[in-house]
Formats: C-alpha cells, structure tokens, sequence
C-alpha cells in the first residue's frame, strides 16, 4: 500500500496497515464515532434491513423504471422513507433519480465525454491545486493520480467548461467528491448540474457565483430563522457579534459535505435532494436547538469553537433529522426569499419570483441547446 | 494601552489572507496545534482559532481568522479584516503568482484596512528551496516600501511560524513605532469592542 500520504514525519505516525471506516474514511483517534465502524449486526436487525432493501428495490423498479410512477402515486410513502435513509447500497441510483439527473444524462448522450476530452478550462490549475485536499482521508481520493482523483479532476474540470461564468470554485469538490463515491464521473457531473441549475428545486448556482449572492442570501435568512425561532440565541448572537457567515457558510457552500460525520452528510442529502435547500436550514436549526442550552451561556470564542464542533450526539441523524424536520419553514423561507429580493433589486422588480419554482423545462432546454450551440460539442 | 493595565490579557484580532494553497491554514495549525498535514483540505469560508502567547509579561491571547484563498471568496474577506490588529499576507515562495496576489491583498489592506493594522508578510514553504520562485531580496525590499514586516516560514519545519506572532504580539504591545503609537488600542478586553463587523446582510 502506498504509505506516503497524511502525517508528516514529526507526528507519531500512523499504523502501518490502515483501517478504514465502512464509508472507506482513514480512521483516526477522533473519528471512532459508532457509526463509522462497521457494526457487527444482530440477525434480526439484518434481516429488516433485507426487507428494507426489498421495499426499496420494489419502489425503484429495474434501474429505475417504477420510480416516477411510485412518487406520482405515493409521494409521502416516498417523503417518509428517504427521511429514514436510502440504503446505502441504492443511494446512488436513488439520488440520480430523485435529483433528475438521470433525465438530463439520457437527454444529453456524449455531452460529458465532450467536455472533459475535447474542451479547457481556464480553472485546471485552480482545480489540480485542490485535488489532494479534498477528502485526503478517503482512501478512494488518496492516491496521486489515482481513479479517485482522476474522477474528481475530470467532473470538476467538465463543470467548469460547462458553465464558464461559474468556472471552478473551492467546495465544488467536496460535492463531487461526494457523489463520486456513490456513481460514475458522468453521473455525477449531471446531479452537479441538476443541481446547479436547477433540475427539480430552484437552481443553486449563485452559491458559486461571483459574489456569492446566494450565500449571501441564504445566510440572511438563516439568521432571520434563528432570530424567530430561538430569539434568546439570536440575541445572544447579536450581543456576542456572531454573524452567521462566521459559522454557516460552508454548511451551504457545500451542503453539509464539508467537515461533518460522512453518515450525517448521506443521511442530510437523501433529504437534501428530495425536499430541496430548506433541509440545510432545517438541519442548521436543529444544531443550534440541540446545543441551545450550551451556546447562550457561551462567550465569542468558545461560542465560534461550539459551532464548528458539535458533539456527538448532536451529529447523529436519527436525533438530529427528526429534530430538524420539526422546524417548519418553508412558506416562511419563501416569504424572506421575496423580501431579501425586493431588498436587492428595488420596488421595480417582478421577475424575481421565477427562481423559486422548479425549472425543469429550463434546465433542459439549456442542457440540449449546449449540444448544438457549442461547435466543439456538436462535432464529436 | 493604560485603560487596561490591570490586565495582562490582550486580545489580538489576526487574520490571514493570501492565495489558494499558500499555507495559511497550515501556519494557524502549526501555530495553534504544533501540527502540521501533508494534504490540508482547502478552507471553505473562514475558520476561527485562538491561541495565547506570552511577551515578558503580558499575555497576548490572538483570535485568528483563516479565510479561504480562491478569489471567488473574495467578498467574505473584508468581515474579516476589518477590525483585525493584524493581517498576515502569505504567500509560497515556490510559486510566483502567489506572491503577486500577496501584493493584491496588501494594497487591499492599504486601501481599505484599518490603517493600525500591523500587516506581516509570509514567504511560506521556505523549506522548498529547489523550487523557491520567489528571491527572498524581493521580497524583503517590497515588505519595506510597505511598511509591512517580513518572514520566510514553513509550517512543514515550523520555522519562524511561532516566531512570526511573537513579532506581531510584540509590535502590537508596543504599538507601531514608525508611523502609529496608537496601533495597541485596537487590542481590545470586552467583545463589543471587537470590530467585527457584525453588519449583518440583512440589515
Ligand atoms: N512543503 C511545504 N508545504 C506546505 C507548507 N505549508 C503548507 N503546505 C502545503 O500546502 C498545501 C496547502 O496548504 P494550506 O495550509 O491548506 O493552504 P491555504 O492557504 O490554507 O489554502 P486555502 O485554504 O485553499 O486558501 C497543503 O497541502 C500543505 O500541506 C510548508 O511550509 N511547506
Ligand atoms: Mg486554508
């Protein structure tokens, strides 16, 4: 095993042979979370999570054929069951389905291949520079030049010639990375798409571009939330000067992909992709209510250390879902979406309600028009 | 200075700008924990730490933010900044363009900072001398046309990382002799005196 990678030589250095956690995570003293370790299951817990998959696999139908017509039939069977987990051996089939990056892939054969083979980018540097800083301690994404990184270098790039405007940007790759340990380079480049601009729930692009406006936007709101459902943390807040880009912003930036327990962040996007954007803020929400009682006794520093290191018990997604599920806030979200909105732009603006629905029509035309505008994509 | 003489705490905002890769966070980690990692996973927003260091006989505690390098997170940087005590523009000494962008964020600083800012400037990966892009004359003759006071480091050796705060805390107990005698107010006790901007977006 390719043994240089990790710690430096003044650390005591690791095992020689490596263990692994069950999601293929280098295991560390800190990262002994119960979770993580492959437990040694009863039967009987064995055999319902055979029923499970059997449940699932029914839902899903071959490589997905039943699935559309299940989630027309049955869409809170389809709610209640994500919000208890895919099983992990589905997830990647179920993800593409639920985020209809499926759709896009078989309406746009060859596009991939194109991008990544034929076309540059201005952002390859910028992309190589942060490859073996994104997930190092996954075995997948540890080798130089390895397939990992090789698929991770290849989605990111292909992103980036994609939607030059966007290009590349720092916690793209935790996204990829994190798909790519659920599907192929190609599949998933079309859930970054799907998601970005907006496939099935409102595009998230401007999480990404310059500016960041909808960082800014949603950090806006999430504060608003805090304030409105623990007004005594949001005073607190306020009276400590903790703005929540100093705690928040790669919750979004990244989805949760980025510095929580992997089990948390597959359990987070299950939800994510079935419900859309309002489960970050709901899981955001249920962190700080978990912790509550803690962090308004606690000063700027402790409070900022508190914040980046929830204990836990507070990360496990059987506590911390439910709990995030419990805060209501959609039509809230959509009433601060339009008043941020009318903020920005001035009394004139109209247009602006657009970005809220589901632009599938959209996404799709932009997709297919890719093939043809682009002359280097259409000769292939 | 007076105002908090019976304390001997002083809290020190720091924070750290500089290109994609530089060091920074690797410079914080080697400051705040004495560790350092081959593959440091890329900063995305900012991160906080604190670490205390003492000088003779004061105690100088700093807040340190560690922000992220890509200029597409360029907007977040200011909240950060402003305020801040001091910066420490980093650049590696293995790649050119970095320093070029430390230069950026140092005419930022002289532009839009707080003029009491202690700004140090850090040639990190100094033990990459087979692939060192940037002479360290260069370096020195530009840190002195900016007033800013200057270090070759390396997190990986821990040369000069400790050693670069201890000359921060030391000119900022001392205030900025040149040009600001004023610079140690800017340390400050009690939090609502931490200039943070807390403008929030909302508002
Ligand atoms: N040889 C050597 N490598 C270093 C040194 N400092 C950092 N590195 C390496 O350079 C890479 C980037 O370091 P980081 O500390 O993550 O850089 P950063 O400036 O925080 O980067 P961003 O967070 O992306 O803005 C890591 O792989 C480090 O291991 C150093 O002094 N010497
Ligand atoms: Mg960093």
């Amino acid at each position: 095993m390719d043994k240089k990678k990790g710690v430096d030589d003044t650390e005591p250095g690791p095992a020689p042979s490596r263990p692994v956690d069950r999601f293929g995570f280098i295991k560390t003293e800190h990262s002994n979370s119960p979770e993580g370790i492959l437990k040694s299951r009863s039967t009987h817990e064995h055999e319902r999570e055979e029923r499970r998959i059997r449940k699932w696999r029914k839902m899903i139908g071959v490589g997905g054929s039943d699935w559309k017509h299940y989630v027309r039939r049955k869409p809170h069977v389809v709610k209640r069951r994500i919000r208890k987990g895919i099983p992990d051996c589905l997830r990647g089939l179920v993800w593409q389905l639920i985020s209809g990056s499926r759709d896009l892939l078989l309406m746009n054969p060859g596009v991939y291949e194109t991008l990544v083979i034929y076309e540059t980018s201005s952002s390859e540097l910028e992309i190589i520079r942060d490859i073996s800083r994104t997930f190092p301690s996954h075995i997948f994404f540890q080798q130089r030049h390895g397939p990992g990184q090789r698929s991770l270098y290849n989605v990111l790039k292909a992103y980036s010639v994609y939607d030059r405007d966007v290009g590349y940007v720092q916690g793209m790759g935790f996204i990829a990375g994190l798909l790519l340990l659920y599907m192929s380079e190609e599949d998933a480049f079309w859930l970054i798409v799907a998601l970005l601009k907006g496939a099935v729930h409102s595009p998230m692009e401007g999480l990404y571009q310059a500016g960041l406006p909808l960082v800014q936007q949603y950090l806006c709101q999430f504060e608003k939330l805090v304030t409105e459902h623990m007004p005594k943390l949001g005073q607190h807040f306020q009276d400590e000067m903790i703005n929540p880009s100093m705690y928040a912003s790669q919750w979004f930036i990244t989805v949760f992909s980025y510095s929580f327990p992997f089990h948390l962040t597959l359990r987070v996007w299950d939800v994510f992709l079935y419900e859309g954007i309002k489960v970050v803020f709901q899981v955001g929400l249920a962190l700080l209510r978990f912790c509550h009682d803690d962090l308004v006794n606690l000063p700027f520093e402790q409070l900022l250390h508190s914040l980046r290191n929830f204990p836990e018990e507070a990360t496990d997604p059987d506590t911390l879902l439910p709990l995030a599920f419990s805060f209501k806030v959609s039509s809230r979200l959509v009433e601060l979406d339009k008043e941020y909105r009318k903020k920005l732009e001035g009394p004139s603006a109209s247009s602006s309600s657009k970005r809220f629905q589901p632009l599938k029509s959209r996404v799709m035309s932009r997709a297919s028009s890719h093939v043809s505008s682009s002359p280097n994509v259409s000769k292939k | 200075m007076a105002a908090n003489a019976g304390n001997k705490i002083r809290n020190a905002k720091v924070v750290l700008l500089g290109d994609v890769g530089a060091g920074k966070s690797s410079l914080v980690l080697r400051f705040v924990k004495g560790q350092f990692v081959e593959f440091q996973e890329s900063t995305i927003g900012a991160a906080f730490f604190s670490q205390t260091l003492a000088v003779s006989d004061e105690t100088v505690k700093f807040e340190i933010w560690d922000t992220a390098g890509q200029e597409r997170y360029h907007s977040l940087a200011p909240m950060y900044y402003r305020g801040a005590a001091a910066a420490i523009v980093v650049y590696d000494i293995s790649n050119q363009a970095s320093f070029i962008r430390a230069k950026k964020w140092v005419q930022e600083l002289q532009a839009q900072g707080n003029p009491n800012t202690v700004v140090a400037l850090a040639g990190n990966k100094a033990d990459l001398l087979e692939t060192r892009q940037v002479q360290i004359e260069e370096a020195k003759t530009y840190a002195q046309e900016n007033g800013l006071f200057f270090m070759e480091t390396s997190a990986k050796t821990a040369t000069n990382v400790n050693d670069i705060f201890y000359e921060i805390a030391k000119r900022l107990l001392q205030g900025q002799p040149a040009q600001n005698p004023q610079a140690g107010m800017v340390l400050s006790q009690r939090p609502n005196e931490r200039v943070v901007s807390s403008a929030s977006c909302c508002s």
